[in-house]
This record gives C-alpha cells, structure tokens and sequence, in this order.
C-alpha cells in the first residue's frame, strides 16, 4: 500500500448475504453518492451464504468515510461495514499480463520478481502472473516497459487485517 | 394451494384490513381470488398512484390507533407497476410503511421485453426498503410476511413483492407448510431500534442541566414512535421549549405554552429565531432536512446537538452531534425522564426573549387575517385556514396536498388532536392529498377528515374523486383555488423579477365536475361566506366540496431563502 497519491486511498470490508442484487445495491450507492471508488472484489467465505466484498477508494475526509460505511451497512444485505486499518493489514492483487520478451529479459525480470509463467508464445510473447502488493506489481510493470506490454488484466486489491 | 391463495392468505396473517390497487393482466390471479375470498376490503382507485396514497394515508394515520395496519397497494406488471414509484418514492423519504405488490410477467418470458413487462425490481431497488420477487409458489408467503416486517421494523419504509403470473398460478409442493407464527426471519443485515445508550443518556442529561438556551426539534420520529405525550412530559419537566418540524406537527398541541410551532424555510419567527440562538438543540426523530436547516454551514454554529434518531445512518449526516443517541425516540425519552439527575431551571431569560419573538409579526399577521382580501381582492388563504381552526376548535385531520396551501396550514391550524396532520414533505408530491386523506379516513372513521389541495395539486389526481364517489369516503374536500402553482409563483415574485413561468393556468368549472361525481359543492369568494361553508361541509353527512377563490398575491412568510441560513430568514415584505 505504498502508491503515491495526492488524496488518500482507503478500504472498506463488507461481509454481506449472497443474495442477487446486493453487488447493485452497493453500485448503485456509489453511483447516486459519487464515491470515487477504485477497485471493489468480492469472494465467498467458509461461511455458506455469506459473501465478502473489498471496496477501495480515494476520499481525504474522516466524516464522509463514516457517511460511506453507515450508507453501506443500510443496505439490507450487508451484514457488517468497516474501514480496513492501511497500515494494519495485507492487501494483494494479482495481475495477468502479456507482454513480449526474449529469453535473457524474462531470466533477468525473474532474477528481480518473483513471477509465474503462464504461456509462451515462439520465445517471444509471454503471459505471465504477477502476485503482491499494488507496489509490486506497479514495479513489474515499470520494469518490463510499457511498450513491451501487450495486455494487463488486474483483479483488484483484496485484503485482510493482520 | 395456488399462488394466489397464498397471497391472499398472507395479506389475511398480517391483519391487511385495506388493499388498495388497479387491476390488469399480469395481476388477474391474485385479484380473483382476492374477490371468490372477499377477505378484506379492496379499494380500485382511478390511477395507481392514487392507490399508492390511499395506503400510505392507512399507514400514516392508523399509528395512533388501537389497530396500527401497513397500507397495501397493488397493481398490475408494466404501467401499472410504473405508476406506483412515485407514491413509493414518496413512502421512501417520509419514513412510510407501505407494501407493494405487483404483478410481473410469467418467468419465462422475464427480461425479453415482453408484453407490459418492466423491470420493477430494478427500478424501486434504490427507492425501497428492500424488493422481492418470489420464483417459486413456495417462497411467496415468506417474502410477503418478511416484507410487512421489514416495512415496520426500525424506520419505517416500502417495500416491493413482484410476483411472476406463472408463480401464482403454480400449485404449492405436497409437503409445503409454513407457519406465520413461527416464522422469525433473521433480518441479519436489517438494521432495528437498538436500546438507548446508557452513557449517551448521562451526556445528554449533563447537556440539558447545563443549558440555557435550550430547544427541541420535534420531529416525525415522535409521531412514528406514537411518543407526543411523552415527549411533552419530557419538555415540561426540563422546561425545554419544543419547535416541529413539519412532521412533528400535531405530536402535541400546537398551542401548548412550550410550543413554538413549526421551523425552519417556513416555520414561525419565534421558532426560527430561537432555534437561531440555542446553545441547546435536542432533535428528537428528525433528520436535519434541508427545509429546517437551511444553509447548513451556518446551522447550529453555537450550539450543542443530541440527535435522537433510529437511523444510524443519519446521525453525523448532515449535522454534527454532540451526544447521538441510537435508540427509538420512545424509548430514549423514557430513559431521559427517568435519569434522577434531570433538572429544571426556569431559564428566565430565554423565555422572555422566545415571547419578545413571538410578538415581532403578530400585528401584521393578524391585520391579513382580519381583513381576509389580497391585493387582487380575493381571499386570503392565511384567512381560511384561521377560520378553519375556529370552526372545527383544531381537534380534525388535516390533509394537505403541496404548496402555499401546505405551509399556511402548517403555520396557522391549531393542532390539538395527536397524528392529525398528513401531507407529502420529503418528497413533496403534489397530488398527494385527495388520495392520501381517502386512505386517512378509513382508518379514522369517527374522525373529520379535510382534505386540503391547491388547483394544481388537486387536479393530479382529480380522477381520486371517483373513488370518493364509489366508496361514499365522508371526506371534506376544500380546494384553495388562486389559478396559480402557488408557492413556485412566491418565488418567482421574490427571486425571478416576476416572470411567471409554467405557473399561471387556466381552470375548469370544479363545480360541474363535483357535480359530475355527486359530490355537494360549493363556492366561496366572500369573507363573510367562508365560516358558513366551512360550517356547512362540516354538518354535512357525506364527502363535501368548497372551492375558495384565493388570491395569487398572497405570499407565504416567514420564509428562508433556499441557499440562505435561518439568520436570513425574511420576516415580512414591508421593510
């Protein structure tokens, strides 16, 4: 959690009932509200029929992320709202990307980053599966150059409190 | 049993007295056996959104009965569903339960653009409490019995049950049973009146005994929660003088002597110049709407807030508090009285200053109201509504549709009989009292039901008259006729150099209209008439209709500017 922004980045946890509408519940609150929401991920639990939903956003103002987070837990559906303590939890995404390379840049990228290989194409184009912190996979991407990517596909952050 | 019958059954388990709706396709199932069942009365308005307000008017006026009912409207898939999502939207932001069912197209034909199908889920989902569309016939009971709970629980709401045509059609299962009585949804995620907080009931104790200029904004929590006996004991025993918002009208006597009538944009002076100068301000069941607050970053700047509200998420919205208490306003009033620590001081001062208030506008007022005319001659309705209260001593139901109309009412009726005071305020639906005041009635029969409009707002629902005429509703129909959408005509007095755009409009002969549905009419454009007429449709047996030619001049003061804070609040047009 180490990007550099001018207005703070934050993270709410929901846990909410896996029942069909309550992703478009919580859009539509970011919509009518105009939060300015980043990432939102969202993943079942061990427990059955409850969901759990990762929503980051940029908002600078202590008061309007309690206005979020009590907004949030009107919903029927959501069984609980927090804000996730930055510095007291781990946050990770994992990104796919493809991008072209020759056998020496990928040995010299792997010497730097710990990455997955997920495909190769004729020595020369390479899906890989970049896992870590937001920094990490902003570092991987810096390090490969952008003219060198072809495709990124990222899932968003999703974290948990230590 | 089929669908329908466990619909109808449902409604039976949940005491529906009153289902209030319009029939059409994608509805017929239910509304059959509705009729081979004859279980409850059903009312067909003329428009949906007319049945939507009739049940709101069930809601909203039987909470301070013996027999507390949700008011249901129904209606068919399509238009019809369509039709409702303004009464609903309405229900939304004043707080009402209400429980809507529709009619949907058979699930397999759902999303394929079929005939008179809408997407109605999507569409009340950011307007309702919560939606339901059962799939099967074997969950229609639970989701009708979970929608009257969440309807009622906690802050009071809609709610919308969308039943496919084939689900109503389809026979239950063998082996289905459910059992109303046992049935306890978790509701894990609907959020209930918690009990007050203990400590947050000392702070707000050591705040009232510290105080001076102290006030409480009553508002529709109290009327809600049934508490305006409470919350007078509670002002008297502190001493604390009471403002309403305009929901909070008719918790307890408007001329009680701690009363100081309604805040804010057109509230009185006195309540608005002390809510100005309070170092106190106890918010009781209200939400620091707009109306009462005005500008907000100059509301409350000196003053200490305890915000007494069911909704945790309206605490800290739009105002600050000091001490929040989460709690039903019932229950935290109770606590508040009880705590041995509560005291009362006679803060002399402060209620010298509230009567120097009262008396800044008193004489002009009363020389309008004595004189009964505007410039153009025609009737003050300042002039009606204080004749109104006389004549019927402030114990009726008032049922105000929007507008100039509204706020004198609001200003000048003086309400003595708890709940008796209807209207649409967060929304502000125009259209809202002829309906509105059928479902009233209903529901207090024994009681006096006037249903206010203005020419505009009477006419969005006009077709509602049917209903009245069918169903023999004894309602007081007086309709304040100035050819003008008043209040919006008030400001563009005030603030668009007089162009009166959209609002001017010519009007039809109400009488041959009243005469048309057979109702007794009658008009009035004399002063010395309106104490007749108002007597007359008093006396009379049966709906009764006075048209009263008001004059368009007549502006509705004090007012708060919009965008102004209660300090630029204008008193009278002379200075």
């Amino acid at each position: 959690m180490t990007v550099e922004e001018p207005i703070k980045r934050r993270a709410i946890l929901i846990f909410v009932l896996n029942r069909p509408g309550v992703l478009n519940k919580i859009s539509m609150l970011i919509r009518r509200k105009m939060y300015n929401v980043e990432t939102i991920t969202a993943c079942r639990t061990h427990r059955p029929g409850i969901s759990r939903m990762t929503l980051t956003l940029f908002e600078n103002s202590d008061d309007k992320m309690q206005q979020v987070i009590k907004q949030i837990e009107k919903v029927a559906e959501v069984l609980s709202a927090k804000e996730l303590d930055v510095d007291g939890s781990f946050w990770r995404e994992v990104a796919i990307i493809k991008l072209e390379a020759d056998e020496a840049s990928i040995e010299d990228l792997g010497r730097r980053f710990n990455f997955q290989i997920l495909d190769r194409c004729n020595h020369e184009l390479f899906i890989v599966q970049v896992a870590g912190t937001s920094k990490f996979v902003d570092d991987f991407v810096q390090a490969v150059g952008e003219e060198k990517i072809i495709e990124t596909a990222r899932s968003g952050f999703t974290a948990m409190e230590k | 049993m089929k669908g329908s019958e466990l619909v109808i059954k449902a409604l039976i388990d949940k005491g529906v007295r009153y289902v209030f709706g319009y029939t059409g396709g994608a509805i017929m199932p239910v509304f059959d056996e509705m009729e081979k069942q004859k279980a409850f009365s059903f009312i067909m308005s003329r428009h949906e959104q007319g049945a939507a307000f009739m049940a709101q008017g069930v809601s909203r006026a039987s909470l301070s009965t013996a027999n507390p009912q949700v008011g249901v409207c129904m209606a068919t898939s399509g238009p019809g569903a369509m039709n409702l999502v303004t009464g609903i939207a309405d229900a939304g932001m004043d707080s009402v339960p209400l429980v809507a069912i529709t009619g949907q197209v058979p699930t397999g034909v759902i999303a394929t653009d079929a005939f008179q199908e809408s997407d109605v889920v999507g569409v009340m989902m950011p307007l309702t409490k919560q939606t339901y569309m059962p799939l099967s016939v074997e969950t229609i009971e639970e989701s009708i019995h979970e929608a009257f709970l969440v309807a009622t629980v906690g802050r009071g709401g809609p709610v919308l049950v969308d039943i496919p045509k084939d689900v109503q059609n389809q026979e239950s299962a063998d082996g289905y049973r459910f059992d109303p009585v046992a049935f306890d949804p978790s509701l894990a995620g609907v959020l209930h009146s918690p009990h007050p907080d203990r400590d947050a009931i000392r702070r707000a104790v050591a705040l009232i005994n510290r105080s001076e200029r102290p006030i409480i904004l009553c508002g529709h929590g109290i009327i809600a929660a049934d508490a305006g006996e409470v919350m007078k004991w509670f002002a008297e025993k502190a001493n604390l003088p009471v403002a309403f918002t305009l929901h909070g009208l008719s918790a307890f006597p408007v001329d009680h002597p701690l009363s100081l009538g309604m805040v804010g944009m057109h509230g009185t002076v006195e309540s608005n110049r002390a809510l100005l100068n309070a170092d106190l301000i106890i918010s009781l069941g209200m939400r620091f709407d707009d109306r009462v607050t005005g500008n907000l970053a100059t509301f409350a700047a000196t003053a200490d807030v305890i915000h007494v509200e069911i909704d945790p998420s309206e605490i800290d919205k739009n105002v600050k508090t000091s001490v929040a208490i989460n709690a039903s306003v019932s229950g935290a009033l109770h606590q508040l009285i009880k705590n041995p620590e509560l005291i009362s001081k006679p803060r002399r001062l402060w209620f010298e200053s509230i009567e120097h208030f009262r008396g800044e506008i008193t004489e002009e007022i009363q020389e309008e109201i004595l004189s009964g005319v505007g410039k153009e001659g025609q009737l003050l309705m300042k002039t009606i509504v204080s004749k109104l209260s006389d004549v019927t001593g402030g114990r009726d139901i008032i049922v105000a549709d929007v507008g100039q109309h509204q706020m004198i009412l609001a200003r000048f009726y003086n309400f003595q009989t708890p709940n008796s005071w209807f209207t649409s305020g967060g929304a502000g639906t125009m259209g809202c009292a002829l309906p509105m005041a059928i479902g009233v009635k209903l529901v207090r029969p024994d009681e006096r039901v006037w249903s206010v409009s203005g020419d505009g707002g009477f006419q969005m629902n006009i077709q509602e008259l049917g209903s009245v005429m069918e169903h023999e509703v004894d309602i007081k129909i007086l309709l304040f006729n100035n050819g003008y959408l008043g209040m919006v005509r008030q400001w563009q007095t005030l603030f668009y150099d007089g162009r009166f755009a959209g609002t001017p409009m010519k009007n039809p002969d109400f009488g041959k209209i009243a005469a048309a549905y057979g109702i007794p009419y009658r008009q009035v454009s004399e002063v010395a008439a309106i104490e007749d007429a108002i007597s007359e449709a008093a006396e009379h047996r049966g709906a009764f209709m006075v048209e009263f030619l008001c004059d368009p001049s007549e502006v509705v003061l004090p007012m708060v500017p919009a965008g102004g804070g209660i300090a630029d609040m204008i008193t009278s047009l002379k200075k």
